[in-house]
Formats: C-alpha cells, structure tokens, sequence
C-alpha cells in the first residue's frame, strides 16, 4: 500500500517529533491556543516543506502516497506534544474525499494545494446532534443548472475560520455526497462555537443557497472511509497523548516529596500507576494495529477501527483524570500542562462520534449474521 | 554447476521426522512395534535421540541446538502428538536442576526426572503467600554419610500434582538468624516417603487441583540442595522466571485460538433474548474488547521479544486478564438475569457463568495476586520506589508471623 519504505517512515517520524519538539513546546501551545486562528501557521508551513501535508496523498497530486500506518506513527508525536493544527481535517478528511473522487482536475488543482500548505480546508461533517452519521447531517444539496446549491447547516465544523475552503456533507437525492465551496461564497456563515479545549476550534456554518460543486465519484462509502481514517489519525493522538501525560505523571511520583518521602512510594498511587500503564499501552496496541488493518484493507478493520477508537478516547479520559488527581494542587492550576491534555481527551470522547456509538459499531461488526 | 543447499533447519525437521517415522506409531500414539504407551521406555528412547531437551548440551542429553531449532522440533512432535516433547521448557523441576544444579546432582537426578518423573511445587504456605520469603517450613541438618541429610518439617499448600510428584521443589528455612532473604534453601526433595501427607483443598469452584502438604520429620539428602545452601532464594527467582515464561507462552497461545469465532457472550446474549438490549450490548461490546486489546497488547509483547529480546508488556497480561474475566462472568450474568440464581446440571449456562464468576480469582489471587503484581509493575516496569519492608532486613526469627 505504501510508496516509501519503513526506514523512510520511521526517519519522517522522527524528524517530525524533532520539529515538534522545537515549535510545539508547552509554551508554544498556549501562544497558538489564544490566537484567533488556533495554530501556528509557520509550523504548518513548515509541516508543509516536509512532505506531511501530503502523507495519504498519490505521488502525482504531489504526496508521499504513505498508508495508515505511517500516518498513526507521525501522529503518535502530534499528539504528545499536543500539536494544534487543522491536519485531520484538512491532510486526513479533506485529503482522502478529494482522493476518492474520480475528477482528475479537481484532484490536480485541490491536492497539490494541500501538499503545498496553500489550502486549509474545513470539512461539514455532522449536524446539530453530533454524532458524525449520514442521519445527522442537516445540509441539503439540489442541484441547479450547471451547478448545485447548498442550504441548512452543519455544527462543530474544525477550523473554519481561516479555511480557504469548505467540504460540506449534505443529503442529496442519491443520498449523502460531498461538495464543495469557496470560503467567503455569498450566502456562508460562520458562527464560532467556543470550544472547552482551547487548542480547539469549532463552528456552526450556515448555509443559504450557497453556491458549491460535486465531488464526483465521492459515494457514502467513500465518506465512511474518510472518517474512518479521522478516527484512526485520532486514535494515534489519543495514544501519543496519553503516553505523555503519564510519563510526566510518573516523573512528578519521582521526584515529589511528601512525609518524607517520595509520594511514587505510596501504594495507593503505585497501584493507580500499574492500572494507568495498562491502559497506555492498550491505547497504543489498538491504534497501531487499527492503522495495520486498514493498510491491509483486513477483513477486520472496522473492528478494529472502531476499537481504537472507543479505546484510545476511553483511555485518554481515564488516564489524564487520573493524571490530575495524582499530581494534587498543581495540576488544578492553569498552568500545569495536565488539563491541556484532560481538555484534549474529553474533545477525543466526541469527535467523529461517541465511544457509545464506537461500542455498538465493534459489537455489531463481531455478530454472526 | 551449483548445487542445491538444504536449508540446516529443512535438514533438521526432515531428521527428526525420519527417526519419529522409524520410532513412533502415529496411529497407535506409542513406540513403534509396541500396542500401547509405556511412558518410562518411550521417554527413555526420546531422551536417548536428543528431541526430548534439544537445547542442553549434548553432556546432558540436548543437541545443543537454539531456541528457534527447539521450536522447529517442538512443532514437529506437537502435531505427531509425541509425548515429552520440550522438557527443556516445560519440565520445571529438570529446567531447575540443569541450570543450577550441580554436576553431581544432574547425573543422579536429571535421567529420572526426563523419563516420566513429575515435580510439583512447594514454595507457599499458609503464612508465606505473597510474602514468600516468610516461608516457616524448617530443615535442620543431620550428620551423615554423603554430607548427610535434612530433616524437614512444615506446611505447604496450592500445590497442584502433588500425588503424581516424584520431587518437590522445596523451600525451606535452614538458618534462622539472618534476614529473611538469606536464610532460605532449594532442594529437590523426595515426595514418596513417610511424613509427607497430601489433602486436596475444596476450591470455591467445586474444584480440587491443589493439596495441602504436611510435612512432618521427611528427608532429603544434603546433596539434594540446588544452588548454595542459604542461596534458595535467588534459585527460586530463576524456577519463577521459567515458570511465568510458560505461563505467558500459554497464555498467548490460548489467545490465538480465538479469533474468528463470534465471541461466546453474543451467543449467550443471542440465546437468552437479550442481544437488542442497548444497555446489554454496550456491556457486551466493553467485555468483548477488553478481551481483545489484550490480545492485541500479547502480539505487540511477541513482535517485541522478536526484536528485542523482552517486552516489559508481559508482565501487564496477567493483571488485565484479571479485569476480563471478572468482567466477562459479570456481564454473563447481566445476561442472565434472575436465573443467576440458578445452578446445576439442569440449567448450564447458569452454572458455566457462576463456575466462571468463581474461577476468576485463580488468575487475580493465584501466582501473585493483582495487588502484587501491580507493585511489580510500578516497581519493575516504571521505577518507581520498593515498598517498604518492615522484616527485610531483621533475623528471621524476630519476624511477627500470623
């Protein structure tokens, strides 16, 4: 499936984790989380010159044509230095819709505009109820003479204030389908969402015969393969996440003193330690192995798709709650990097659908027909 | 003109199939020539060939040979269904003694214990459980010919195969003035004498594996101690680190076999009308995973020791199968509902789930329970400090007991 090899992978990676390390520190973070935009767009630039804007994109459109594995590994890092970006909407959902379509002029002109770092692009992907269905989802397409018209609206829509354009999903007579739209189009709003994390963004678009054009080729399937692939690139964050914030909890149970004593010492912590490995480690045993399956286009991968992603998102919130009840006092301080990590997990429970509806999807893919 | 090269491991599958071809009668499961097993002779024979502990040295009855070459053998015999294949593993008490055992002691004991001698354990007892450096069971020693001998007294408990047992695998006191640690001594000790008496324990199962050991003034010779006398404690970590090596095997092993199968708590909801229940099969879906990730954690632990040797994720599989058992003989009853109650051969699903409700705690309470093993991680895996041990360091014989 994949175009370079593992050597290739595993030096992206690590070039990407050095990057990370120098632009996406703590006090990088939280310059990026008060400005209006939500990221660094010098970083992004920068993520741009590497080639990983373009990771799941065909060499031709100028990518790199890697699989799901090397995107979870590359987001393994993204998550651990809690790196604000629109990359899964833009270099993962967007990315993927446009690579499904079967319009090799939209391909040529949106693609290579991704790879180039030119073009953010938000995606419409869920309605008011966010549940990330093709039930939930409140636009509706018609089309008009040459072209098609959009009107309804769409909520917690990742960074749209900044995008040059929006995919939007929205019911049509052939079902749900993907069109696009030009950001500042007569007839889009956009109405920000304040968002818990503030390494977030969200908002509510408003659509009033806004004028758009069809993916073609981009059916409901595709659309699922999309988010699909959101939940994998989320699952890895949810994995490189909570491997952090653990190694800085167990770090604070060394060198904190309390009686005398290191406060890593007490059993009552040392238990909740062993409990939370368990679960880092099953985050990261899940999202590797969900990326594996989809690489192999495995008979199981929505099993193991959907157990990522109900894993990871669970684990995250178990282990960053944890994280702040260990650490005591100082982790209820702004700040202490901890709730930036809690924020990021509760954001995880949510996006692209619930744990709950992640459960029924897993146990449903395992029935007996 | 170059020639064909066999492959040294192609070679050594195609000689050990030749001589189970010339040795053994796959239909009948014994020794060629013969119309049922004798275990002493068959064994004797695949002791004789090598195939029984590849990996020794040819001194003691092996090829020599690697890990990876023991594994092609042990898979050759396996699917022959050849009995005593890869004692070098399995057999707890020969592994014991081959690799600290003396010279001695290997010769008078090693052939016996490869041709059909079982060895059970007696490490616990009803005050040394997860402290088993507090073992009370004592040996005082007696002059003698050949260093004379021992006189042991004590009790031992959750030992399973004790009747079977030739040798126990003995841990007793033999001084009483030093720290805990230092005091204790291995020794192979001789089950089939007067003064050793054997009573199964009634599990909460319905079961009987295990037996309480009394021991009252047996026996062992004084050349029977493995490693140095007051040693047995560094002795008993490398007996435990082969124990848990095969219990880890066995445990990703089971693993294998599983996928594919719908899992059996669907069948169960399917049967009893419950699989539509929403809450039921969020339920079901949570037992099912935990189950899986596991498993997903075990193949992450193989690829590991593949590359590196060791997998610290090891030692986090006995502590997470204890939440999916737990979990899976509640959800069960979940199922169930009101026929929980019930048990017996006349309602079986009833009686599968509470059998399994109860079995349970042999993995969270049996060879080290979850509250021990979770200091193992904490100290072991993630550095974090020793606990704290108020005896570790005071004469055994000032140690509050009870």
């Amino acid at each position: 499936m994949s175009a370079i090899s593992t050597e290739e992978q595993q030096a992206m990676c690590d070039s990407f984790a050095r990057l990370l390390a120098e632009k996406s520190g703590e006090a990088q973070v939280r310059a990026a989380m008060e400005t209006s935009l939500g990221y660094d767009p010098a970083l992004w630039a920068a993520m741009a010159e590497m080639g990983l804007l373009g990771i799941i994109i065909a060499p031709e459109y100028g990518g790199i044509g890697g699989g799901a594995v090397l995107l979870e590994c590359l987001l393994e890092e993204a998550g651990k230095h809690l790196l604000c970006s629109p990359f899964i909407s833009t270099a993962v959902i967007a990315a993927k819709l446009i690579s499904s379509s079967n319009s090799d002029d939209i391909k040529q002109e949106v693609l290579s505009a991704i790879c180039a770092g030119d073009q953010v692009i938000a995606v419409a992907a869920t309605g008011d109820k966010g549940q990330w269905t093709r039930d939930d989802i409140d636009l509706q397409a018609e089309k008009k003479g040459d072209g098609w018209v959009l009107d309804g609206s769409a909520s917690y829509v990742l960074h749209a204030e900044g995008a040059h354009q929006f995919l939007m999903l929205a019911q049509t007579a052939d079902g749900v389908r993907v069109l696009a739209a030009e950001s500042g189009s007569s007839g889009l709003a956009i109405d920000s969402m304040q968002a818990n994390d503030p390494t977030l963004r969200l908002s509510q678009v408003r659509c009033s015969a806004v004028k758009a054009r069809l993916l073609p080729g981009v059916d409901e399937t595709a659309i699922d393969g999309a988010l699909n692939l959101a939940r994998i690139a989320q699952a890895a964050e949810h994995a490189g996440g909570v491997k952090r914030i653990f190694d800085i909890t167990i770090e604070y149970l060394q060198t904190r003193h309390q009686f005398g004593r290191q406060i890593g010492s007490y059993q009552s912590l040392k238990h909740m330690a062993a409990d939370m490995l368990v679960e880092v480690e099953t985050a990261t045993s899940a999202a590797r192995h969900a990326a594996r399956a989809w690489d192999a286009g495995a008979d199981d991968a929505q099993t193991l798709i959907s157990l990522a992603a109900f894993a990871g998102a669970d684990a995250y919130r178990d282990v960053t709650a944890q994280a702040i009840q260990m650490h005591g006092g100082i982790a209820y301080t702004w700040e202490h990097p901890a709730h930036l990590f809690w924020r990021r997990a509760r954001t995880g429970l949510w996006l692209f659908g619930s744990s709950d509806q992640h459960r029924e999807t897993y146990l449903a893919s395992l029935e007996n027909a | 003109m170059e020639q064909q090269q066999i492959h040294p491991d192609e070679q050594l599958a195609a000689d050990v199939n030749a001589w189970l071809d010339a040795n053994w009668d796959d239909a009948r499961r014994c020794e060629r020539g013969m119309d049922k097993l004798d275990t002493r002779s068959w064994l004797t024979k695949l002791l004789e060939s090598g195939y029984a502990v590849p990996t020794w040295s040819p001194e003691w009855f092996g090829l020599g040979l690697g890990s990876k070459q023991g594994r092609i053998i042990d898979k050759i015999l396996k699917a022959r269904h050849v009995i005593g294949r890869s004692q070098d593993r399995y057999n707890l008490g020969a592994v014991t003694v081959y690799r600290l055992g003396s010279p001695e002691l290997k010769q008078e004991l090693l052939r016996e214990m490869l041709t059909g001698s079982f060895s059970c354990l007696l490490y616990s007892e009803p005050n040394a459980g997860s402290d088993l450096a507090g073992v009370r069971t004592k040996a005082e020693w007696q002059a003698g010919p050949d260093g004379g001998e021992y006189v042991i007294t004590g009790q031992k408990v959750w030992t399973s195969n004790a009747t079977e047992a030739t040798y126990g695998m003995l841990l007793a006191r033999t001084d009483w003035d030093v720290p805990k640690h230092s005091g204790i001594s291995f020794f192979i000790f001789p089950m089939k004498q007067p003064g050793v008496e054997i009573r199964p324990i009634n599990q909460i199962t319905g079961e009987s594996e295990f037996n309480e050991i009394f021991i009252s003034e047996a026996r062992v010779p004084a050349r029977y101690i493995v490693g140095e006398l007051n040693g047995g404690w560094k002795v008993l970590q490398t007996a435990l680190a082969y124990e848990r090596l095969i219990m880890g095997e066995g445990a990703t092993e089971r693993q294998g076999k599983e996928k594919g199968a719908e899992p059996p708590l669907i069948a169960l909801a399917r049967k009893h009308g419950k699989l539509q229940d929403p809450v039921l099969r969020q339920k079901i879906a949570q037992a099912v995973a935990y189950r899986q990730l596991n498993s997903l954690n075990m193949q992450r632990a193989k690829a590991e020791i593949l590359a590196n040797g060791s997998s610290s994720l090891m030692s986090l599989g006995k502590l997470a199968m204890s939440r999916i058992q737990h979990g899976e003989a509640r959800v069960a009853s979940e199922i169930l509902g009101a026929a929980s109650l019930l048990d017996g051969q006349e309602f079986p699903d009833s009686a599968d789930m509470n059998f399994d409700s109860a079995k349970a705690y042999m993995n969270s309470i049996g060879g080290g329970s979850d509250q021990i093993q979770r200091n193992i991680i904490s100290e072991r895996v993630l550095g974090l400090p020793r606990e704290f041990e108020v005896d570790r360091n005071m004469p055994f014989r000032d140690v509050k007991s009870g």
